[in-house]
């Protein structure tokens, strides 16, 4: 235990050695309140190591806002909206169907999802009738198996028609 | 956590591609087109025994099977 807090200390006090060299720039004035977004689907990176302001989670856990300097953590997503606070002010919204969101130490936030679009691509019809379609199949007596496809269809389509209103 | 879908026997991998194919599925109709190609798989897999080839079998729906019988085995 005395030996992390020794650790703690160390690490404090080497901003302040840095500062003698001018032309050396710590981390923390290079990039202050920013964090490093890639956000790659397995066809396309919709960001890639993009400085944006915070970025807004469906985590299994909850949701999430992340900022700069969170800390490290990986949470696996939803099927859900993920935003993106960009650094112009205005913000992006994309639904994407399930992943993982990995906090890296260095502000560096990396999401992972098998499909991501924007909001404006989704037809609300098309959500509509395949939600009758997967509700016929969850009550139905299909297979086990089937049931619960259907279910997670149910899943994915109630959270794409809530983000759509 | 407990997940239904994990209950009856399916894996995060097979719970993933069902959710990606559905959000492919509630795109707007050009988009769709495009997306829904990359859900298309088509393999065959055969097992060597004894230097001969075995049965040529779909991997789709090898894997269906192989699903449904975890999940009948957990119950």
């Amino acid at each position: 235990m005395s030996s992390m807090r020794i650790a703690r200390a160390a690490l404090r006090a080497r901003p302040s050695a840095l500062r003698t060299f001018p032309q050396r720039r710590g981390y923390a004035d290079a990039v202050s309140d920013k964090i490093k977004l890639t956000l790659a689907l397995p066809h396309q990176s919709i960001y890639k190591s993009t400085d944006v302001v915070q970025v807004n989670l469906p985590a299994e856990s909850g949701e999430m806002g992340v900022l700069a300097n969170h800390i490290p953590s990986i949470e696996q997503l939803k099927p859900g909206l993920v935003e993106v606070v960009e650094e112009s002010g205005g913000s992006k919204q994309f639904f994407l169907s399930g992943g993982f969101a990995i906090v890296q130490p260095d502000s560096m936030l990396s999401i992972n999802a098998v499909e991501g679009y924007p909001l404006e691509d989704f037809s609300p019809e098309a959500v509509r009738s395949q939600i009758a379609e997967a509700q016929k199949i969850a009550s139905g007596n299909g297979s086990q198996q089937d049931i619960a496809e259907a279910q997670i269809e149910l899943e994915v389509l109630e959270s794409l028609q809530s983000a759509l209103k | 956590m407990a997940f239904a879908w994990k209950a009856a026997g399916l894996t995060y991998n097979r719970y993933l591609a069902v959710a990606a194919r559905v959000v492919r599925r509630s795109l707007k109709d050009d988009k769709r087109l495009a997306a829904e190609k990359r859900g298309e798989m088509d393999l065959r897999f055969a097992k060597w025994e004894n230097g001969k080839q075995g049965e040529n079998k779909n991997l789709a729906q090898a894997n269906e099977a192989a699903i449904s019988e975890q999940g009948q085995q957990g119950q």
